[in-house]
């Protein structure tokens, strides 16, 4: 394998058009490429796509040891930091690689679906209130800590239960632990491989939103494109629906923050060479591979368990804000998926079932029907996927299909994409000014930062129904509903 | 190029990204301390009612310069402080010795995840070094 070749420009005449919705970047696009490159996009998110590095991030993940078919981005790709966001690679077990940096450090960080017995006009004479209770009661901002402080002992069982550590504790039904991505505990967690610091940063902070693109948002059911499949999932028109979107917080950050340092090492030890330090890696069966896993897998399980958390205090405020006023407004959990997370699963590569460690760093798990892993009730049916949009703009429930197990390893987008950076969307969009145009269109904004409200404008991302249309046209996810947004608290 | 703080903040789509010189290696990082607080808008100054001493170690330039900036992110994050004034004593290629000062900070003006590696280069100019960092927000 040669060495990297130096940065070039990547133009839309470089790619080869599969499909209307496949652009490929064939294998000796760029010499230490180990696959070819696919990216999912019609012409103007391609072209959005090449204003920024992220496809040059893409093609990087092109030479990661051990990687089957082809290196994926999504529609909503844009740059992040070593992998692309909305990037897919999938590695061959035992001998391929595990990557800290293809997880990120938001690991799990995902969104959860809880969809409300009520409908929007019955709780919008109450929806200022009850957004102010939402922001008071579920604590945002980096650092922040929660309600629950948690000593070792029971900080393990978190990291090994997940959110059956949460319905031990009251703050869990069966039916959200069912209806949550790996039933809400990742296996192989192993405390053993997480640092004191880790521990450190996260044993306060369950129950706690965070910061940046994070938020819990309360929606409306505006238009339903499935009936069957929106009915098996609970959800009808006009309906009152709430998205959590967070992740593992501190305690994920150190996580991987200990295993990219860490890792930086392994890769000479394993003469592993790499187009980015980001990228750094071990062979999963390595002894360096497993043990990032099995904290990977606790940080997995702090983030279910962190959700399940804010799931419990936002049924709590809907309580406290719409009892005694409105009939019926109870919870139920629809799906909680996870965007960020490398996993062992079987696909089908070349003709031949092969176990796998896939990588989905800003994309989201779209099993199709029959799949392993789904819950029963929802198995004939395929996986409801959750697609954030950006703040003030439309969100989509999907499910996952046939397609894309058979193209994309089980993956679909993950949210709208950015396209402006956040120092432009800063200079561009003034917070206040942002917070009074969407309560002028009828959305309650509750922030902790107008700075950091202008940098989530909508203006700063894709069109999320775009992005969707790709998906759904390249068949690797089917569109059920789509939600619109009558209230925001962000971090 | 501020002339107080030699940072300046370059274009990142999803996260943030900003360079930072000195003119000797004890310097820019020290420097980069500083603009890690700037960017998530905590005070220039503090009262630095609070010092804590630090060593760190990395296999290299790089993964020193990655594992100090993220360790005043742990001890922020951790104790609550925010931290005005960064003294690198002593700096060699995997290790340094350096002390913090700054003050209780209970706000939640931390808006920095942590210190990537990507695209990361330390550099030498004619007249001292220059880093590029990203940063996961």
């Amino acid at each position: 394998m040669g060495k990297p070749s130096p940065s070039r420009t990547i133009a839309k005449s470089d790619f080869k058009r599969i499909s209307e919705q496949i652009w490929e970047l064939p294998r000796d696009f760029r010499e230490d490429m180990r696959a070819p490159a696919r990216l999912y996009a019609d012409d103007a998110l391609l072209e959005a796509a090449l204003t920024d590095n992220s496809v040059e991030q893409l093609v990087n993940t092109a030479t990661l040891p051990g990687i089957v078919k082809y290196a994926i981005a999504m529609p909503d790709i844009h740059q992040g930091y070593g992998f692309p966001i909305g990037g897919v690679v999938a590695t061959k077990l035992p001998d391929g690689i595990i990557s800290p940096g293809g997880v990120g450090y938001d690991i799990n960080c995902g969104v959860r679906l809880l969809a409300s017995e009520a409908l929007v006009e019955e709780i919008s004479p109450f929806l200022s209130e009850l957004a102010s209770a939402l922001y008071h009661n579920c604590p945002s901002g980096v650092g922040v800590h929660g309600e629950i402080k948690l000593q070792d002992t029971e900080l393990d069982k978190v990291l090994v239960e997940g959110g059956s550590w949460a319905r031990q504790r009251g703050l869990a039904r069966n039916q959200d632990l069912e209806r949550t991505e790996e039933f809400g505990a990742m296996p192989g967690a192993d405390p053993e491989y997480v640092s004191h610091k880790a521990r450190e940063r996260g044993r306060g902070q369950i129950g706690t939103l965070g910061a940046g693109n994070h938020f819990i948002e309360v929606d409306c059911v505006a238009e339903v494109y499935d009936e069957t499949a929106a009915e098996r999932l609970g959800l009808l028109p006009g309906q009152a629906v709430v998205q959590i979107h967070c992740g593992s917080r501190g305690f994920g950050h150190q996580v991987c923050e200990d295993y990219v340092a860490r890792f930086q090492k392994t890769v000479r030890d394993f003469g592993i060479e790499l187009a980015d330090r980001e990228l750094v890696c071990a062979p999963f069966e390595s002894q360096e591979g497993q043990q990032y896993f099995h904290a990977m897998a606790c940080a997995a399980n702090f983030a279910f368990a962190n959700r399940q958390v804010l799931a419990h205090q936002i049924r709590r405020t809907f309580e406290q804000v719409l009892a005694g006023k409105v009939p019926a407004f109870d919870l139920h959990q629809v799906y909680d998926i996870a965007h960020n997370m490398a996993k062992i699963e079987e696909h089908e590569v070349g003709g031949r079932r092969m176990q796998l460690c896939v990588h989905r760093k800003g994309a989201t798990r779209a099993f199709g029907p029959g799949s392993p892993g789904l819950p029963d009730d929802l198995r004939d049916l395929g996986q409801p996927v959750l697609i954030p949009g950006s703040m003030g703009t439309a969100s989509y429930v999907l499910i996952g299909t046939r397609g894309s197990m058979e193209q994309t390893f089980g993956s679909t987008c993950h949210g709208a994409g950015r396209v402006w950076s956040r120092a432009r969307a800063r200079k561009m969009v003034r917070g206040e000014e942002l917070r009074q145009e969407l309560k002028s269109r009828g959305i309650a904004v509750r922030a902790g930062s107008m700075s950091g409200l202008a940098e989530e404008a909508p203006q700063a991302y894709k069109d999320v129904s775009r992005v969707v249309d790709v998906v759904e046209r390249a068949g690797i996810g089917k569109k059920v509903a789509r939600l619109e947004p009558v209230a925001v608290i962000k971090g | 190029m501020a002339s107080d703080l030699r940072f300046r903040e370059v274009e990142h789509t999803a996260d943030r990204a900003f360079t930072v010189r000195g003119r000797d290696l004890a310097e820019l990082f020290a420097l980069a301390a500083r603009a890690l607080g700037t960017i998530q808008g905590q005070p220039a100054d503090t009262r630095e009612t609070i010092s804590r001493q630090l060593e760190v170690s990395g296999v290299d330039r790089e993964t020193l310069l990655v594992n100090w900036l993220n360790e005043i992110l742990y001890l922020q994050d951790v104790h609550k402080e925010s931290y005005s004034r960064f003294e690198v004593a002593t700096i060699f290629d995997t290790s340094l010795r350096a002390s913090l000062h700054g003050e209780p900070d209970a706000s939640s003006r931390r808006t920095i995840k942590a210190v990537t590696f990507h695209g990361l280069k330390i550099e030498r100019l004619p007249d001292g070094w220059e880093a590029t960092i990203v940063v996961d927000v």
